[in-house]
């Protein structure tokens, strides 16, 4: 199989290299974009801590442990696929690539499913809708709470899709052949930006599902 | 197995164990939940949240058998993190100060 070393590479080592390192810097330039909500839902929680804790509460924890579940065994299953396609075995790492993305796909219909199940209960972000109306429900920290659950939920989504068009891709590469075990820096940096994905919901579910009551000041 | 560019690759038993712990964890800060501990589910959900990052990490992003460019981009990366996120708590759990009130006469000044 050829090696697409690229001419200004020496080798492809070097050349994974540099494509795992570009990768993280990306990684770590998304994470220091996620960390302005981060402190945000901080600053807020630390001025609103009954609101948070109300709307905490009206989130449903089973949908966002399941999801939290989905996603920690498609991070696992991409692991093994790449480790496959090291060892040679491009239709094992091929199916591995394809139960990831199924999972994938279940992640996000779960969580659309949740946004619906909300606006159904007249929950919409920026305060609207008659769920605030509700006795105990005026509060403007669940207002709040509510904002950056969907923007912070909804870029988390965004990034599963991206997530899922770039194994997509990685998995045709594969099945044709254009990536395996002398090269399989692509599939890597594809299961990096995975896994982070992974990381970013793994705090997004705590801080929306698992942190009842007043925390604050 | 030889890994291009990579000093070398986690092992197949170290991907397990660490995913198994991943899933303990996760099942600790659920049951958490329901504890009424008050304050502390914040502790423990996000503590738990960190070691399990620190894991997808350390194991799964194959960080631990990365090479020191790499590990320098990651510590940067979440020091910055860290800092933003605590300098902003930090201002607003110790703000004492009330908010700004218009200086007097203002009101009627720009009643004209």
């Amino acid at each position: 199989m050829p090696e697409h070393v690229a001419e200004q590479f020496e080798d492809i080592g070097k050349q994974a290299h540099a494509a795992r390192l570009a990768m993280w810097i990306f990684v770590g330039s998304e994470a220091l974009f996620f960390s302005g909500l981060f402190a945000l839902y901080a600053a807020y929680r630390c001025e609103h801590p009954w609101g948070f804790g109300v709307g905490v509460e009206d989130n449903t924890v089973a949908w966002g442990s399941i999801n939290t579940l989905i996603l920690v065994v498609s991070s696992y299953v991409l692991t093994l696929a790449v480790r496959a396609l090291r060892h040679d075995k491009p239709r094992a790492s091929a199916l591995l690539i394809g139960v990831t993305m199924l999972l994938g796909m279940a992640f996000a219909f779960i969580k659309v499913g949740e946004w619906l199940h909300h606006f159904g209960d007249g929950l919409y972000p920026g305060g609207w809708g008659h769920f605030y109306e509700e006795p105990g429900h005026g509060d403007p920290g669940t207002k709040m709470f509510f904002t950056l659950y969907y923007c912070m939920t909804g870029l988390h989504e965004v990034h599963i899709v991206v997530g899922l068009l770039v194994l997509g891709f990685l998995l045709y590469k594969v099945l044709r052949r254009q990536i395996g075990s002398w090269a399989p820096h692509p599939l890597e940096v594809g299961a990096i930006y995975w896994h982070f994905v992974d990381m970013v919901w793994l705090f997004l579910w705590p801080l929306f599902y698992l942190m009842p009551g007043a925390v604050g000041r | 197995m030889s890994v291009p560019g990579k000093p070398a690759e986690v092992s197949g038993v170290t991907l397990f164990v660490a995913w198994c712990a991943i899933l303990v964890l996760g099942a600790f800060s659920l049951v958490m939940r329901f504890a009424h501990i008050g304050s502390f589910t914040f502790l423990t959900g996000f503590g738990v949240a960190v070691i399990q990052t620190t894991l997808v990490a350390l194991f799964f992003m194959e960080l631990v058998h990365e090479k020191p460019t790499i590990r320098f981009a990651f510590v940067t990366c979440l020091s910055l993190f860290a800092l933003l996120v605590t300098l902003v708590t930090v201002d607003v759990i110790t703000r004492s100060i009330p908010p700004l009130q218009d200086p007097p006469g203002t009101a009627q000044r720009y009643r004209g």
